[in-house]
């Protein structure tokens, strides 16, 4: 099983587009990053001085009557306006995690990786060389279960490895701009980090299977288009509560819990709302049923994806 | 213990298609034994390459048992798929992966050194091209990597499904010449193939297939019959047709074929008769009249 383990690495090392996907998880993360420190850098003097000089005429209107721009006196004028103007916030960590780029960087891996484990596999069925590969080794669920490793373990180190790096690097330039950056809070960071390099691992094996279910690469993506599209009109239609909707859960898993929104019910609008009653529509959804929901949906694409492997004809 | 290294009872195969259940292969009991060049031999559509598609589990029959070395298959083909080299329909490889690569991949998979590679794709002639991508191969060159592939087993048993297309003459007869050789040296071949002289040329026994079903098996000599028929010209024919029935002779309907394996007796019936011979050529059954006739009432064309 090592050999085979061992091999599929080597595939996967070989095959130009899964490298270039890869590439592509270690880049944008790092434009990413390299964009929030930019327009978290710290404001210059001369940067003052230039923007105190394009709108003179409004810091004197503002000096002139302070109380238009809700201040007390007109001291504060020039650092209001410049604040206006220059528009940037100071790096916080705690910002970043709260203002969702986690989950942007989170789900941005997992499309990028997931893409990964459907090139990987596809490239054998489009190929024809799974049936070669079959004559070497006719024990499909040892070739099933290598290729998996090899497609999840990478893609939950490198997950692993850009998510530390990006919080890391915006840890490292707010200690180094002497913001307050505490240990917690980039724990904190890194622990959403991590989940979001599991998540993005499990979206890779759950890509990888899909593939090997429908052998084709581009019936995966109709597939997952058409899920991506359809599946939230449809589980409104239904009348599915906003619980089940994915992109509710992958915040849930990712940022440890989300918050969605219900109907109240109708004994709220009826007078005094009934004690026990939570009218306020807002909900709660814990890591564990969101993990739970995603966990159960790969498992089942998994094991109808070996079954398939393991009974249909190859081509 | 048996000597029969390929073996099938009852084999069946069926295809659902939107038409319907499609038999491709139809209580097929093939044997096949140790060593040797074992030809197999059908029409388009006949169920070749399903067969040996079975046999390496590649697809699951319907019905029926096969027996590789003796051990049961699919199920105990883990056991023996390390004897076994094949080239199943069209060479299948990673076309971005250079020859090499492509072969160091099957190696290590099996365990096999990759120095075995080397030499591998050195008796296929490929060394100057080995590191090209395979996909600029010509076609040829796939089919060679493809024999290259099986060879890094160092195999038992070597299945080659139509291995020469493709190849130029020079090609097809170097392939000829290793089939033969891998035969001689104690390597079990079935070689599945169109080109009916070929298969004549290299092997030892065959198997004749349509419609899924088994139309002869034995060794190709049997196959073809010892006995010889002789064409035979002369001023007249008709004459020629008259006497020589009047002297016992079976004389083909169409053609002056004399079956028979005493050419001076047809001679002395018509010199007897007043009647010179300007012809008498023997004309030895081959494989592809022996093919033509057991396979006249089959669909020809079709994928398999």
């Amino acid at each position: 099983m090592l050999r085979l383990v061992r091999v599929e690495l080597t595939r996967l090392r070989w095959r130009r587009a899964v490298m270039l996907l890869l590439i592509a998880a270690v880049v944008i993360p790092a434009v990413v990053a390299a964009v929030t420190l930019w327009n978290t850098r710290q404001v210059s003097d001369a940067e003052i001085a230039g923007v105190a000089r394009d709108n003179a005429s409004e810091i004197a209107r503002c000096e002139k009557k302070p109380h238009r721009y809700g201040l007390e006196d007109a001291d504060g004028c020039q650092a209001q306006i410049v604040g206006w103007y220059v528009g940037r916030q100071p790096l916080s960590l705690q910002e970043q995690r709260h203002e969702n780029t986690g989950l942007g960087v989170a789900t941005i891996l997992a499309a990028l990786l997931l893409l990964v484990g459907t090139t990987f596999v596809g490239h054998d069925w489009n190929t024809g060389s799974m049936s070669n590969q079959l004559l070497f080794e006719p024990r499909r669920g040892r070739i099933w279960a290598a290729k998996a490793i090899v497609v999840t373990g990478v893609s939950a180190v490198l997950g692993a490895i850009v998510f530390s790096a990006y919080w890391l690097a915006l840890w490292a330039v707010a200690d180094s701009r002497g913001l307050p950056a505490s240990h917690a809070e980039l724990l904190d960071c890194l622990q959403l980090g991590w989940r979001g390099a599991a998540f993005a691992a499990c979206a890779a094996l759950g890509g990888y299977a899909m593939t090997m279910l429908f052998r084709s690469t581009v019936a995966t993506l109709g597939v997952l288009l058409a899920v991506a599209l359809a599946g939230g009109i449809v589980i409104a239609a239904l009348g599915i509560g906003e619980r089940w909707q994915p992109q509710v859960n992958l915040s849930a898993v990712v940022e440890n819990g989300a918050t969605y929104y219900v109907d109240p019910p109708q004994s709220c609008f009826n007078g005094a709302p009934p004690e026990g009653v939570d009218c306020s529509g807002e909900r709660h959804l814990d890591l564990a049923p969101a993990a739970g929901y995603w966990g159960i949906a790969l498992v089942l694409v998994g094991a109808v994806s070996v079954v398939s492997f393991r009974r249909r004809d190859v081509p | 213990m048996t000597d029969l290294v390929i073996e099938t009872a009852s084999l069946r195969k069926e295809f659902r298609t939107r038409r319907g259940v499609r038999v491709a292969v139809d209580g097929l009991d093939l044997a096949v034994p140790a060593g040797g060049v074992h030809g197999f031999l059908g029409p388009n559509g006949s169920g070749k390459t399903t067969t040996i598609r079975m046999l390496l589990g590649l697809a699951r029959a319907s019905e029926g048992t096969m027996r590789l070395f003796g051990q049961p298959v699919p199920h105990q083909l883990p056991s023996v798929i390390d004897r076994i080299g094949a080239v199943v329909e069209s060479p299948k490889f990673s076309p971005s992966f250079s020859g090499r690569q492509n072969l160091t991949l099957l190696a290590r998979s099996i365990g096999v050194p990759t120095t075995r590679v080397a030499a591998a794709v050195e008796t296929v002639g490929l060394t100057d091209r080995d590191k090209d991508r395979y996909k600029s191969y010509s076609l040829g060159m796939k089919q060679r990597l493809a024999i290259a592939a099986t060879l890094l087993k160092e195999p038992d048993l070597l299945i080659l499904d139509e291995p020469t297309n493709g190849l130029d003459p020079a090609g097809i007869r170097e392939i000829r010449d290793t089939i033969r050789d891998l035969g001689e040296s104690g390597v079990t071949v079935l070689l599945s193939s169109h080109i009916l002289a070929e298969v004549q040329q290299v092997c030892t026994s065959a198997t004749i297939i349509g419609n899924g079903r088994m139309l002869a098996s034995g060794r190709v000599d049997d196959l073809i019959g010892t006995s010889t028929s002789y064409r035979v010209a002369a001023a007249d024919p008709d004459a020629v047709r008259r006497v020589l029935t009047d002297a016992g002779f079976t004389v083909a309907e169409h053609d002056l074929l004399v079956e028979t394996d005493r050419p001076a007796d047809v001679t002395q019936a018509l010199g007897a008769a007043g009647i010179w011979l300007t012809e008498l050529t023997p004309v030895r059954a081959d494989l592809e009249s022996v093919f033509l006739q057991l396979t006249a009432g089959d669909q020809m064309g079709g994928g398999q």
